[in-house]
């Protein structure tokens, strides 16, 4: 169909544009927004020396629109990567009629790119479901959900010989997570870069689309027929971050650049605070020896109270 | 105009052309938080919306 003469046009090439950058101004088309989107993530990776010649790099692939579109960018970057395979690893947690779909849509992903793919679950790996052991303690979903899925991806990692994570995080749930902590006094959060020098303790996660917009993103999956209407996960609407993300996303709109100037103002804070704020050693958890900053790593601070 | 939610429900707004933005917050919707269709092809929120268009908006802040 022929669009209307009202269509606003691409910036660059005058074709009609189906993505708006109100940060920039800028109106791009089809080609446009998606050349754009993996250049800057292509651009990311390369100034922060994300992946590096020879890598694995395991993909956190919940089937969900953020790990879905990073898997298929890493993908199509891989020939400009020079000696880095990826394979991708799925966590199926157990929520009912939420993860069951998702955990397809990563098959099918995985299947029609040739991408390695390993799968584990919360059953196998701790005895129960997600669902099972958030009985009664729903509101602390998140956070439990957050300590198993990071041990079971890593445990995916490791298992893959991978050595780099890499997560779908986007520049929304970054500068969500910024608020967060902030919002939380959770100081020591606000200023640890998980990408940062691990000295070989663990796999280093990286976060290649931290400077593409969740809107971005899904733009991206409609232009290449990628887009699945998933359903919500039943516990988001327990989670700080659910209220975080509709201020934020008012701000954004009425403030175009606030995503944006929150991160930079949360890496100034990291520099500013290299040099005074002094970060807990990493030890190892005397139950599991884990990297922990305690006694006990939280996997194992939680694994006593989980209903097996 | 025919407006498909992402509830999937249907309205029918009789409007006088206008932005896609200014349907949207009439609404109560964030521009930020969809994306939008116009007779099935992507379409950027200052985009003028017609009588006769059926515009489909997808939801994409999902939790999870």
């Amino acid at each position: 169909m022929v669009p209307g003469p009202e269509v606003p046009r691409c910036s660059i090439c005058t074709d009609p544009a189906v993505l708006f950058q109100r940060g920039n101004g800028r109106h791009l088309c089809g080609t446009h927004a998606i050349s754009d989107i993996c250049d800057r993530v292509s651009a990311t990776i390369r100034e922060e020396e994300m992946i590096v010649p020879g890598d694995r790099v395991a993909v956190a692939l919940s089937g969900g629109k953020d790990s879905t579109a990073l898997l298929m960018i890493l993908n199509r970057l891989l020939p400009s990567l020079k000696g880095v395979s990826l394979v991708a690893i799925t966590i199926d947690e157990g929520i009912a009629g939420y993860r069951d779909e998702t955990v397809r849509s990563a098959g099918n992903l995985v299947s029609s790119l040739g991408v390695e793919h390993i799968s584990l679950s919360f059953p196998d790996l701790f005895g129960n479901t997600l669902d099972q052991f958030l009985k009664g303690r729903e509101k602390e979903a998140c956070t439990v959900c957050g300590i198993l899925r990071k041990k079971a991806l890593i445990t995916g990692s490791e298992r893959a010989g991978a050595t780099k994570l890499a997560t779908g995080h986007n520049l929304d749930d970054e500068a969500q997570s910024v608020l967060m902590n902030i919002f939380r006094g959770d100081f020591s959060r606000l200023v640890r870069n998980s990408g940062a020098d691990s000295s070989g303790r663990f796999i280093p996660r990286i976060k290649p689309l931290k400077g593409i917009s969740e809107k971005e993103i899904a733009t991206f999956l409609l232009l290449n027929n990628a887009w699945t209407d998933l359903p919500e996960c039943p516990y988001s609407g327990y989670a700080l971050r659910r209220e975080v993300r509709s201020m934020l996303s008012g701000l954004e709109y009425r403030h175009p650049g606030t995503m944006q100037h929150l991160m930079e103002s949360k890496k100034k804070i990291e520099k500013y605070c290299a040099s005074t704020y002094t970060r807990e050693p990493i030890r190892r958890c005397r139950v599991c020896g884990d990297p922990s900053s305690g006694e006990l790593c939280q996997l194992c601070q939680l694994r006593s109270s989980l209903v097996r | 105009m025919k407006l498909i939610l992402p509830d999937r429900s249907v309205r029918v707004l009789d409007i006088s052309p206008s932005t896609l933005e200014a349907i949207l917050l009439s609404l109560g919707i964030n521009p930020l938080e969809v994306i939008a269709s116009r007779n099935g092809i992507l379409v950027t929120e200052d985009t003028v919306i017609g009588l006769d268009d059926e515009i489909r908006l997808l939801r994409i802040a999902h939790g999870g």
